[in-house]
C-alpha cells in the first residue's frame, strides 16, 4: 500500500476558468522522494496546497498514511495532517526571529528536546550566526533556508516543498540538496518536491510527475 | 453524496468563531428586524394624521437637505482636491492635511457655535456695531434656517469628498491629465472634461458618506427648527411617547436609505469610464504663479478659516470665559462616563469585528461575503432608526423577562434592560461596527493568507494561529480601527439622546443640553474636548496612513 494516494483530484479557482487540476492521480511510497515538474501556472503549488489541507478539492480523494484526509465526506484540518510545507514565498513570520520561526512547530516537544532539535536544524541550514535575526534582515537564500528548517523541524511524515532551492547559488544548492536528501532518507520521510530544475530531480528524486 | 459533502463543509467550518460571528450578525440585524416586525401592528391615529398632513413635508425637507448639501460638498470638495493634487502654491503642504480637520467638528457643535457667533450679541454683529456704528438687518444673519443648515453641513462634511477625491486623483489620474495637456486643453476644460468624470467613483463613494451624515443628523436640524424625518422620529418618541409612529417613520426612512443604495448601484454600473486600469500613474503637481497662486491660497485659506479656525478660536475664547463655571466635579464625572461607555462599545466592536473578519477570510465563499456585508450594514442606518429599533427590542425583551425579574425579588416588573446602559452600548455597536470592521478587514487583506497557512501546517488550529500569528500582523490596523471607532462614538449625538439612562449625560448630550437651554457659550468646553480628541485621531491617522504607504 502506498503512503500517499491522490485519486482523480480536480480543482477550480473560479467557475469561469477551466479547472487548474483535472483528475490528477498518482501515489507515493513511504520514504520516496518525488519531483513535480511543470510549466509556470500549471497548478503545482495548488496541488501542494490541497495535499496540505489549505484548500478543498472540488472532486477526488487524498489519503496519507492509510487515512483519508479529504474526499466527498471527510476533511481533516491542516494542523492534524502531519504534513510539513516549505512555501514558495517562504512565509516566514515577520514578527519572529530565526530561532523562534524554526521553533514554531515544536510546541509538542519538551523544552530540552526543542532546544536540541533547534540546534540540529540551524546547523543543517548553516545559519548559526543568524539565530537572532528577523526575516527582513536576511537575504532571499537565507530566508529560504530558514523556511526549510522550519518545515523539517517537527519531523512531518510527509514534507511538501515548493521550489525550496530556487534562491540558492549553485554551490549552496548542491550541498543543501545532498544533506537534505540524506536526512530525508535517514528519517524515512516521504517528500514531494516542486522544481523547475531537472538537476534537482536527477540528484535526489526517486521518480517524477509532470503536470 | 451532495448532502454528505454539504455536511462535511458545515462541519469543517463550525467552531467557536462561527458562533460568535452569528451572534454578532444577529446583534447588527436586531434593530432592522424589530422595526420590520412592528410594521404588522395596526397603525394608530397619530400615524394617520402624520401620514396625511406632515409626511410629505418631512420627506421634502430631508431630500432638499441631502440634495443641496450634496451638490455643494461636491463643488467645494472636488475643487479643493484638484487644487491640492494638481498644483503647487504657498502653504499647499499644510492645506493637504489641514483641509481634513473640519471632520473633527461634529456639525451640531458647528451649528451652535455659528448661530451664537452670528446672533445679535455675537462677535460678528457686536463688531459691526462698535466699529462701524452699523446695525444690520437681523435677516442677514439668520443662520437658523434651511440655507443655514445647508451651509453648516457643507462646511463640515466637504472633507469626505475632498479626502477621497484627492487621494484618487493623486494616485490615478496622471496619464489622463498628461494626455489632455498634450492635446492642448485648458485647465478649466481639463477639470470638467477629465477630472470630474474620472473621479466619479471616488465622488459617489464620498457623497454617500455625506448624505448618510445628513440623513442621520438630529443636532443641526432640531436646533435650526427644520422638520426632517429624523427630527420627526424624535418628536413622536420624546414628545408623545408614541413608539409605534416612530417605528413607522423609521420604516419610511429605511425605504429611503434602500432607495439611495439602489441609486448608488446604478450610478456605479452606468459608469462610462473605468479608471481601474491596473497601471496607476501619479499626478505631478504644477507650480502656480502670480495671481492664480494667490487665488488658490485665498480659496483654501477661506475654506479652512470658516470650517475650522474661526469656530475653534471662538470656542477657545468661550471656554476661557466659562471654565470656572463649567469645570465642576459633575463635568469630570460626565467625561469619565463618556470615555467609559465609548471604551466598552469600542472594545465590543473590535472584538466582534476581528472574529467575523477572520471567519469571513477563512471562508472565501458566498457565506463569508454575506457575513461581512451584513456586518457593515449598520453604518447606513440613521442613528434614529437604530435607536428606535433597539428600544423596541429591549422593551419587548423586558416584558418577556418579567417573570425572571419577579423571581429575583423585584417588585412589579421593572424595565431593567431598557433603563440601563446596555441599550446605548448595543446601539453604538450596531451603528459603528462598520468603522472597526473595515479597518480590520483591510488589515487582514494586506497580510494575506500565507502566514496563517504556514502556522496551520506547523500544527496550530485557527484559534492558536490567531493569537500567535494573525494578531501581531494586524496590530496596526486594529489600533487604527479602535481609534476611529472610539472617536465616532464620542461624537455621536442622536442615539445617546434617545437611549441614555435617566440622569446619564455624555459630553455630546451635555453640549446639546447647554445649547437647547440657550447657554451655548457654556457648551464650549465639552465641545472643545470632543474636537480635541477627534483632531488627535485625525492626525494619528494621517501619520499611520503615511507609514503604511512606505
Ligand atoms: N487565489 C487564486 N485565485 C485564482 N486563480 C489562482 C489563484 N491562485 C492561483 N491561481 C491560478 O491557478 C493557476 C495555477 O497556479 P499555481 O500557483 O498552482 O501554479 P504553479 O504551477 O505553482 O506556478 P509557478 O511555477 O509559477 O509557481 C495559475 O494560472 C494561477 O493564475
Ligand atoms: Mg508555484
Amino acid at each position: 500500500m502506498s503512503f500517499v494516494n491522490i485519486q482523480e483530484v480536480s480543482y477550480t479557482y473560479t467557475s469561469k476558468q477551466p479547472p487548474i487540476l483535472n483528475k490528477v492521480t498518482f501515489s507515493i511510497d513511504q520514504g520516496e522522494i518525488v519531483g513535480i515538474l511543470g510549466p509556470s501556472g500549471s497548478g503545482k503549488s495548488t496541488l501542494l496546497r490541497l495535499i496540505a489541507g489549505l484548500g478543498t478539492p472540488d472532486r477526488g480523494m487524498i489519503s496519507i498514511a492509510d487515512q483519508v484526509v479529504v474526499d466527498g465526506q471527510t476533511f481533516v484540518a491542516p494542523e492534524d495532517r502531519g504534513v510539513g510545507m516549505v512555501f514558495q514565498d517562504y512565509a516566514l513570520f515577520p514578527h519572529l526571529n530565526v530561532e523562534k520561526n524554526i521553533e514554531f512547530g515544536l510546541h509538542r516537544m519538551s523544552r530540552t528536546e526543542r532546544k536540541a532539535r533547534l540546534d540540529e536544524m540551524i546547523e543543517l541550514v548553516q545559519l548559526q550566526e543568524f539565530r537572532k535575526r528577523y526575516p527582513h534582515e536576511l537575504s532571499g537564500g537565507q530566508q529560504q533556508r530558514v523556511a526549510l528548517a522550519r518545515a523539517l523541524a517537527p519531523k512531518p511524515s510527509l514534507l511538501l516543498m515548493d521550489e525550496p532551492f530556487s534562491n540558492l547559488d549553485t554551490e549552496l544548492r548542491s550541498s543543501i540538496r545532498d544533506e537534505l536528501s540524506a536526512i530525508l532518507r535517514k528519517a524515512k520521510m516521504t517528500c514531494l518536491l516542486v522544481t523547475h530544475d531537472y538537476q534537482d530531480v536527477k540528484a535526489i528524486c526517486n521518480s517524477e510527475i509532470t503536470l | 453524496m451532495v448532502f454528505k459533502t454539504l455536511l462535511r463543509n458545515i462541519k469543517m467550518n463550525t467552531n467557536g468563531w462561527l458562533f460568535i460571528s452569528l451572534i454578532g450578525v444577529a446583534v447588527i440585524l436586531l434593530p432592522v428586524f424589530s422595526i420590520f416586525v412592528s410594521l404588522f401592528a395596526e397603525p394608530n391615529e397619530n400615524w394617520e394624521h402624520i401620514k396625511q398632513y406632515m409626511l410629505t413635508n418631512y420627506i421634502l425637507q430631508s431630500v432638499g437637505l441631502m440634495l443641496f448639501t450634496g451638490i455643494l460638498t461636491v463643488m467645494i470638495g472636488v475643487t479643493l482636491a484638484w487644487l491640492i493634487a494638481a498644483y503647487d502654491f504657498p502653504l499647499k503642504r499644510f492645506f493637504h492635511w489641514a483641509l481634513v480637520l473640519p471632520l473633527s467638528i461634529p456639525p451640531y457643535i458647528a451649528a451652535y457655535t455659528y448661530s451664537a457667533m452670528l446672533s445679535y450679541t455675537g462677535v460678528v454683529q457686536t463688531a459691526l456695531r462698535s466699529t462701524f456704528g452699523f446695525t444690520p438687518d437681523q435677516k442677514w444673519f439668520d443662520i437658523m434656517s434651511f440655507p443655514g443648515a445647508v451651509f453648516i453641513f457643507t462646511l463640515f462634511l466637504y472633507p469626505y469628498v475632498y479626502m477621497l477625491t484627492r487621494s484618487f486623483l493623486e494616485r490615478q489620474s496622471g496619464s489622463y491629465v498628461e494626455n489632455a495637456i498634450l492635446l492642448g486643453r485648458k485647465p478649466v476644460s481639463i477639470f470638467f472634461r477629465i477630472v470630474l468624470p474620472i473621479s466619479q467613483p471616488a465622488i459617489i463613494g464620498s457623497l454617500m458618506l455625506v448624505i448618510f451624515e445628513v440623513i442621520s443628523d438630529y443636532g443641526v436640524t432640531s436646533y435650526f427648527g427644520i422638520q426632517t424625518i429624523s427630527t420627526a422620529i424624535f418628536q413622536t418618541w420624546f414628545g408623545m411617547y408614541d413608539v409605534d409612529t416612530a417605528l413607522r417613520l423609521s420604516a419610511w426612512m429605511m425605504a429611503g436609505v434602500l432607495g439611495l443604495f439602489l441609486i448608488e448601484r446604478m450610478l456605479r454600473y452606468n459608469r462610462k469610464y473605468s479608471a481601474s486600469t491596473s497601471k496607476s500613474s501619479q499626478l505631478v503637481p504644477k507650480r502656480l504663479k502670480g495671481f492664480s497662486s494667490f487665488a488658490a491660497l485665498f480659496f483654501c485659506g477661506a475654506v479652512f478659516a470658516c470650517s475650522f479656525l474661526i469656530p475653534v478660536i471662538q470656542l477657545i475664547v468661550w471656554s476661557y470665559w466659562t471654565y470656572e463655571d463649567v469645570l465642576t466635579v459633575a463635568f469630570f464625572e460626565l467625561t469619565i462616563n463618556t470615555l467609559f461607555v465609548a471604551a466598552i462599545a469600542t472594545g465590543m466592536i473590535m472584538f466582534l469585528a476581528v472574529v467575523v473578519a477572520n471567519v469571513a477570510r477563512l471562508q472565501p465563499n458566498r457565506f463569508g461575503t454575506v457575513l461581512s456585508k451584513l456586518m457593515v450594514s449598520g453604518y447606513s442606518l440613521p442613528g434614529a432608526i437604530i435607536a428606535i429599533g433597539v428600544l423596541t427590542f429591549f422593551i419587548a425583551l423586558d416584558e418577556r423577562m418579567e417573570f425572571v425579574y419577579l423571581l429575583f425579588g423585584y417588585e412589579d416588573a421593572p424595565l431593567l434592560l431598557s433603563m440601563s446602559l446596555v441599550m446605548l452600548i448595543v446601539a453604538y455597536v450596531v451603528r459603528f461596527m462598520a468603522t472597526g470592521y473595515n479597518a480590520v478587514e483591510a488589515g487582514f487583506e494586506k497580510v494575506g493568507m500565507v502566514y496563517t497557512h504556514a502556522s496551520r501546517t506547523l500544527g496550530y488550529g485557527i484559534t492558536r494561529t490567531f493569537f500567535k500569528v494573525d494578531l501581531f500582523l494586524i496590530k496596526g490596523a486594529l489600533m487604527g480601527g479602535t481609534i476611529l471607532t472610539f472617536v465616532e462614538i464620542i461624537k455621536e449625538l442622536p442615539m445617546a439622546l434617545l437611549l441614555r439612562p435617566f440622569n446619564f449625560e455624555t459630553l455630546s448630550t451635555k453640549t446639546y443640553q447647554y445649547a437647547s437651554d440657550e447657554r451655548v457659550i457654556e457648551a464650549a468646553i465639552p465641545s472643545l474636548f470632543i474636537i480635541t480628541v477627534s483632531v488627535i485621531s485625525v492626525l494619528l491617522f494621517h501619520q499611520l496612513g503615511k507609514k503604511m504607504e512606505k
